[in-house]
């Protein structure tokens, strides 16, 4: 634990200086922010709100190859990644990096995913402190925070004209290590603007939900008509769950080329029809009713029974993204309100 | 503008009709420049409908986006009606949606409702920001009046509106059971001005640049589920006996769907531009479909969502098609 | 290398939709006549040129075919009387779509070809595979297994 900082303009300097890892930063196409390898410090843009596609596909990437093999021949490629890859994500938001810690839950629990572990344990996360969170963010509802440092090996905070970077872990001591030529000590001024910084950040999130209760009351709302007003709108697009960094569901192709072939699997939502279609023909989630239904008790009550926590960090993605304004937190107070008229006519 | 009392008023008169089913309009929205799809079924929820600039999304999506289920032995199959509010954009759908016979004439009762714009929201946003309020707005014919929480903005059409609203040739809906406003005049002629200037490009440049494009879709489908003219039951996008696309996410399977896309809607995109919209990794999608657009004008004098008794456009041929590209 | 000299050995593969009653027929008396037509082409009989799917040109170009050929009867001699009406419309479109999307106009080529007409067949294969070496290989949106 030892605290940092750094003129802005070093920020190149210091991307540079962390040559023993990949580095993966935020980059910007046009308007659209998306985290990527950066092999060229200007490429990085520490200055957005949060990414469009949040940085789960770093450790768990839309398409990725399980193994290779070839037509006629018995062995395999597995194309497991290393565990010895360094890796570091720069300036990932303290919501998305709780996300990790979610899916780690289900990629652990009856099988360890070598792929998503591997690549996670390899990853030291440096986080950025959100001095701005946008309209829509929720995450102290949900366990997190704009400053929340539980889940992230180091801390940066945007001081207008240096960075202020705090270590939090041993991972996070060693990238500071490899960056000894650009860091510098911080003083007691840095610390006191990034807690004044989090401390407002925290007072600018506009959106909250209760969620007690919640994980243990949805079930019974099952055959509930609330749900429509939600659903009959729903485009069964996979906007929500592609940008969700807890989605985490994915499915599985085989790809050949004359006679080389791979095995890959890509995600996948549960809003898509095909989704849970067998192969009879038979849906048991025909509508868009049941599907979500289905993903919003499987992220607020399923997974939270099996695995002790909501999956969802607050990040907003989800509302901000949604074309026809499905908004979880609107769902969720409707939900309560539902239930309570239930509980009063029982 | 449209008054909120006539419409809520009208939309309660149609709902109360034994021979309606719900009723498909615009509510506010939670937060942000853009309303919310309403889906009514009861009268009582009317209050709820508004329109404004802010109603930009298409109704007529969802008539047939929804699901058609098998009717359980015994039950007689709902054949009531379904109620839509449509902007001029919107109707054109309607018009495609019944050239092509997704449903006939009767299954439906169009509130019509003549446009004077919507907002961009992606322009919005770099006006004045994120909200976390509901906007509402008004519209005249030169400026907008954005309210967010109270506090009003005035600007210009062109710097807050849809780039399809300034090049608007059908304001009023083309077909309708009821108008709920006075019709507006039309706003400009189309003259594909961008889709010339796409063009001047070299071959190698054109493919820069959806190189980068393709290269960020995330194939979400988003795009698909909300245009009005992709409805088939099962896509070519999705489908696995034969698969066309594979669903890895890289420049090849990319490229693929988004030219089956625009193939699919050749001779039939009514240009609502909401696929562009959607997609939350900005792709310019309309570039491909406007392309189609003028081309389709130009060498079949076609134009898709105008005429009901119009054959669909690849359903039909002319002896004397140009042909100048045939060895 | 010059440009020349690559393109002098780069030999296109030009994959050949021709309907079974004029094209494929016009073709076939080429090979029976002992005309020369380049070898750079493959061909895939169909019944009628209004089969073919615009989709499979992309796919052809998916899977890494440096041109496409879509030929038919003669406009008013379709055998099953309107197909090449259709199809005509459909590649009209398709080529427009696919210029604009950035592949070379060279890649994509429709002719009309008659069964009495084996010399045709053969300038026609010429002029696609001199359009596709000009062009170059395909590699846009080819399968290429990235990160396989």
């Amino acid at each position: 634990m030892a605290e940092h900082k750094f003129a802005k303009e070093k920020l190149g300097d210091l991307v540079s200086g962390l040559s023993g890892y990949r580095v993966f930063a935020p980059t910007a196409i046009g308007d659209v922010v998306r985290f990527a390898e950066v092999t060229d410090p200007a490429q990085v843009t520490l200055d957005y709100v949060n990414s469009n596609v949040p940085p789960k596909e770093l450790m768990f990437p839309e398409t990725e190859t399980l193994f290779r093999y070839r037509l006629g021949q018995d062995e395999i490629d597995a194309a497991v990644p290393s565990a010895d890859d360094k890796r570091v994500i720069l300036g990932i938001r303290p919501c998305d990096s709780q996300a990790y810690s979610i899916v780690e839950r289900l990629y652990s629990w009856d099988f360890n995913d070598p792929y998503f572990l591997n690549r996670l344990g390899g990853t030291t996360l440096v986080g950025l402190a959100c001095a701005d969170p946008c309209a829509n963010c929720f995450c102290p509802s949900v366990g997190g925070g704009p400053a929340s440092e539980e889940y992230l090996d180091a801390i940066m905070y945007d001081l207008g004209d240096t960075y202020y970077l705090k270590t939090i872990t041993d991972k996070g001591d060693e990238v500071a290590k490899a960056l000894s030529g650009v860091l510098e000590a911080a003083g007691g001024g840095e610390k006191k603007a990034a807690e004044k910084q989090a401390g407002d950040a925290l007072s600018k999130i506009q959106r909250s939900i209760d969620t007690a209760g919640i994980p243990e009351k949805l079930p019974s709302l099952y055959d509930h008509p609330f749900w429509e007003q939600f659903s009959d709108r729903c485009l069964g697009c996979g906007i929500c769950t592609y940008l969700c960094p807890t989605c985490h569901c994915f499915d599985i192709q085989d790809e050949c080329e004359a006679f080389d072939a791979r095995r890959a699997r890509m995600w996948d939502t549960c809003m898509f029809a095909e989704y849970s279609l067998h192969t009879s023909g038979h849906n048991p989630r025909p509508t868009r009713k049941e599907r979500t239904r289905n993903r919003i008790s499987h992220k607020y009550s399923y997974f939270p029974e099996k695995f002790e926590v909501i999956a969802c960090v607050g990040c907003g993605r989800c509302i901000n993204y949604c074309p026809v304004n499905i908004d979880i937190l609107d769902i969720l107070e409707k939900s309560k309100e539902a239930e309570a008229k239930e509980a009063k006519t029982a | 503008m449209v008054d909120s009392k006539k419409l809520q008023d009208k939309a309660r008169e149609t709902l109360v009709r034994d021979d309606v089913r719900r009723l498909i309009g615009w509510k506010r929205g939670t937060y942000g420049y853009e309303a919310a799809p309403a889906v009514i079924k009861d009268a009582s929820d009317a209050e709820a409908l508004i329109f404004d600039p802010t109603c930009v999304q298409n109704p007529a999506s969802f008539l047939t986006l929804e699901e058609k289920l098998p009717v359980p032995r015994g039950a007689e199959p709902d054949t009531r009606k379904v109620a839509v509010m449509v902007k001029g954009c919107d109707s054109r759908a309607i018009v495609q949606h019944l050239l092509e016979k997704a449903y006939g004439r009767d299954d439906v009762i169009v509130l019509g409702i003549p446009c004077r714009g919507v907002i961009d929201r992606r322009k919005a946003q770099k006006l004045f920001g994120d909200v976390g309020v509901a906007v509402s707005a008004k519209i005249d014919k030169e400026k907008v009046a954005v309210d967010i929480g109270g506090e009003v903005k005035t600007v210009d059409r062109k710097d807050i509106l849809m780039d399809k609203c300034l090049r608007c040739r059908y304001p009023n809906p083309l077909v309708s059971d009821f108008l709920l406003d006075e019709e507006v005049e039309k706003f400009a002629d189309d003259d594909f001005a961008d889709v010339v200037e796409f063009e001047k490009q070299a071959p190698a440049d054109k493919w820069t640049h959806w190189d980068e494009q393709f290269g960020k879709c995330i194939r979400c489908y988003s795009c698909r589920n909300v245009c009005p003219m992709c409805y088939c039951v099962e896509c070519v996008v999705t489908k696995l006996r034969p698969q066309w696309t594979r669903r890895s996410t890289d420049i090849s399977e990319n490229t693929a769907y988004h030219i089956q896309r625009a193939w699919h809607l050749a001779g039939r995109c009514i240009e609502c531009m909401e696929c562009q919209r959607v997609c939350p990794v900005d792709i310019p999608i309309m570039t491909l479909n406007r392309k189609l657009t003028r081309d389709v004008k130009e060498l079949f004098d076609y134009e898709p969502g105008v005429d009901t008794e119009a054959q669909p456009l690849l359903a039909s041929y002319n002896p004397q098609d140009p042909e100048e590209y045939i060895m | 290398m010059s440009e020349d000299a690559k393109n002098e050995e780069f030999e296109p593969n030009i994959v050949a939709f021709l309907c079974n009653w004029c094209s494929y027929a016009g073709a076939d008396l080429a090979g029976t006549s002992r005309m020369h037509y380049l070898p750079n082409i493959k061909i895939i009989r169909v019944m009628c040129s209004g089969r073919v799917n615009p989709l499979f040109l992309v796919n052809a170009l998916q899977q890494g075919a440096d041109g496409v050929l879509i030929s038919g009867c003669h406009p008013g001699d379709c055998h099953y009387l309107e197909g090449n009406y259709y199809a005509r419309r459909r590649f009209m479109l398709m080529h427009k779509l696919l210029e604009h999307v950035g592949v070379d106009p060279g890649r994509v080529n429709m002719s009309w070809v008659s069964a009495s007409e084996g010399a045709k067949f053969g300038d026609v294969v010429e002029e696609a595979v001199t359009k596709a070496k000009e062009a170059g290989p395909m590699d846009q949106f080819r399968r290429r297994r990235i990160n396989w």
